[in-house]
Formats: structure tokens, sequence, C-alpha cells
């Protein structure tokens, strides 16, 4: 099986990551002044997320956790060795899992969906799958796989 | 190690860690789901209904509006009186949707502890809320969830903490200790309401620019009488 090459995996990984820290910071720094992230085409969904006990784990909101997480993430695709592949996995998969958790109370418990949480939650998906893929394709691999010609 | 074996464990722990994480997952959204609503492991109904009722409305303190708006309706209540309650779902949400959400008018509500006990430490723990913002948000949903007067649930801790957790209440550890201290507030509206003679729940009392100073209206039979004091205090 081919797999691309872990230089195009660290450069999607970065962008997506970095794509990541914006939406995350967005959602804090909106919660931080006072307000709430604006939904498009007029939702309420994000307001009565951020407002919820959900969005907060011990008084932190959890944009902030999520910040941390990208920012590591990108860290991560930095780097070429099998503690950055493995550790990327494992960040990836950590924020996977919450997310789908996340979406669970938003849809279940909540009753309404914010859009930025839902983007957050593709971005960290689609991160789940490239550090899955880098780390299957490149583990055990010392240092970066050079690109096929 | 050689280049397979190092890949081999690495392999291993990836899908150990996957494993792991699957199931975490399914033990959060288990656990999650056998609790109802927003409330931890108390059932609580008509949450969704009081998000939709203060959605966007400004919540300072115990006040519910703009502050700066020019008429204030000052509500004198007591947790466990199902008259408030009933008030509460029927005579002001109307209010609330139209003068309240436009910045006409504001309304405070202040803790009239008279069925007993039990309603000062459910007072207090709405103070506590609306120290976090969510004062409103908790009267509302407490309402809504109202038991038998003097029966238990008012003063009992779980159910306290479902309310809060249900009105959004981000720091619960904050408004745990904050509802301790709250107890003298309470007592102090108490007194406050009898000073101006109250003797029952809920009472009203409105604040405008046509007003002496507070006005009082006992309890308005309807939304329509509410509007017409409203109308004449501004």
């Amino acid at each position: 099986m081919s797999y691309p090459s872990e230089g195009n995996l660290q450069r999607a990984i970065a962008f997506l990551a970095a794509l990541g820290i914006g939406v995350a910071a967005y959602i804090a720094i909106a919660e931080a002044g006072g307000g709430s992230p604006v939904c498009l085409a007029g939702s309420s969904g994000c307001e009565t997320v951020a407002k919820s006990s959900w969005s907060h784990l011990a008084g932190v909101n959890i944009a902030v956790f999520g910040i941390a997480g990208y920012a590591l993430l990108l860290a991560t695709a930095f780097l070429a060795n099998d503690l950055a592949r493995f550790g990327g996995f494992l960040l990836a998969l950590g924020g996977f899992g919450y997310s789908v958790f996340l979406t669970y109370v938003e849809i279940f418990k909540i009753e309404a969906i914010c859009q930025w949480c839902l983007a957050s939650a593709v971005l960290m998906t689609i991160l789940f799958l490239l550090c899955a893929t880098r780390l299957i394709a490149y583990a055990g691999t010392g240092e970066a796989v050079p690109e096929r010609a | 190690m050689s280049y397979a074996d190092r890949r081999s464990r690495l392999l291993q722990l990836a899908a150990g860690a996957a494993f792991l994480a699957l199931a975490v997952v399914l033990v959060l959204i288990v656990v999650s789901s056998s609790n109802s609503g927003d409330g931890g492991d108390t059932k609580l109904e008509g949450g969704a209904a009081v998000r939709k009722l203060v959605e966007g409305i400004p919540q300072h303190g115990m006040l519910l509006g703009d502050p700066k708006a020019p008429v204030a309706l000052i509500e004198f209540g007591d947790l466990q009186c199902p008259v408030c309650a009933a008030y509460s779902e029927e005579i002001l949400p109307e209010i609330m949707e139209t003068r309240v959400r436009e910045g006409e008018v504001k309304i405070d509500f202040r803790n009239f502890t008279i069925i007993g006990e039990e309603s000062v430490t459910a007072g207090a723990a709405a103070l506590a809320a609306g120290a976090q913002g969510r004062g409103w948000s908790f009267v509302e949903l407490f309402y809504r969830n109202q038991g038998g007067e003097n029966s238990g649930y008012a003063g009992d801790d779980a159910f306290l903490e479902a309310v809060a957790r249900g009105a959004g209440v981000k720091d619960l550890a904050e408004w745990n200790t904050d509802r301790e201290e709250m107890i003298p507030a309470v007592e102090e509206s108490s007194q406050e309401a009898q000073r101006l003679g109250f003797d029952g729940t809920p009472t009203f009392a409105v604040r405008g620019r046509e007003t002496n100073g507070i006005e009082l209206l006992g309890t308005p039979d309807s939304t329509g009488d509410l509007e017409a004091a409203i109308d004449e205090a501004s």
C-alpha cells in the first residue's frame, strides 16, 4: 500500500493544527470577553453550548485545552521521529475521542449544535486520520523518509 | 532494537491506546446518558425551555435584562412556592420575551423565604448561581422541577447541584463555596420584604421614571396587569 510522503503528512498536520488553534482561540476569546462565539446564519446554538456547564472543565473553558492540544500537535508536525509520530497519534486520538463525546453531549444533552465546536471536531477527526496514517506508514524509521521522486 | 521490532512495538502500543480511548469514550457516553438532562444524577425537566426563555438576555447577579433598563420589576419569591412557579411559567414569560428582551424592563429576583428553612438553602444556591451570571436560569429551572413544600428536595445538595449544572453554572466548586456565604443575603432580602409589608409570594414591586421610589404591586393577576404597572412606571 502506498502512503503519502511523511513530509506531506507533516505539512497537512501543521496546517490543520494551526486552523484548530484559530478555531479554539476564537471560542476561548469570545467567552473570555463575556460573550459567546457567534454561529453562522443566526443560529443560537453557539451561545447555548458556550453557556452550558459542559463548556468548562474544572472551571476552565475546554477551548483552552483545545488550544494546548492543537499547539502540541503542531509541534509534532515539525519533528520527524518516533516520539513525534507516536505523541502526535496519542494527542490526536485523545482529541478525537473527546470531540466524539462532546458532539454526543451537544446533540443529546444540550440539544444544540455549536458550529465552531463542530468545525473543531471535524479538524480533530482529520488530524487523527493523518496522524494514524503517519504512524502506520513511518513508525520505526528514525528520521524522515525522503519523498519519492 | 531492530527497525521491525521498534515498529511492531509502536503499532502495538498505538492499537492499545486506540482501544483504551474507545473504551473511555463509551464509558463517558454511557455514564452521561444514564444521567438525565444536564442535571447530573437528578432528572430535571424543562432545561431546553429555560435555555430558550433566557437565551440572549443579559444576567447580572439576580437581575435579568439590561441593567440600564428604565423600569425595574422586583419579584420577591420563594423557590418552594408553587404559585411562584406557576407565575414564572404563565405570567412572566411574555414580559421576558418582549419588555425585558427589548431592554425596557429588568427583573430583579429577591428571596422572600416564607415556606421553610429549605427555602433559605435553595435561595442561597440561587444567589451563588447569580454570582456566576446564571441566577435567573437557576430560578427558572428550579421552579420547573419543584417538589412538595419542605419535603427535603429543596435543601438537597444533589438536587441543587443538578439545578446549578443545568442552569449553566460553570464553576461548581466556587458555586458550592459561595452558597454557604449567601445565606445572610437571603435573610436580608426576606427582612426587606417584611419591611415593605409583604406577607406572601410572589409579590412584586416596580421602580421607574414615574414612580416615587419603589411602588408596591402585590401579586398582579395577569400579564396584562403587570404590563399596565410597567407602563405607568415608565
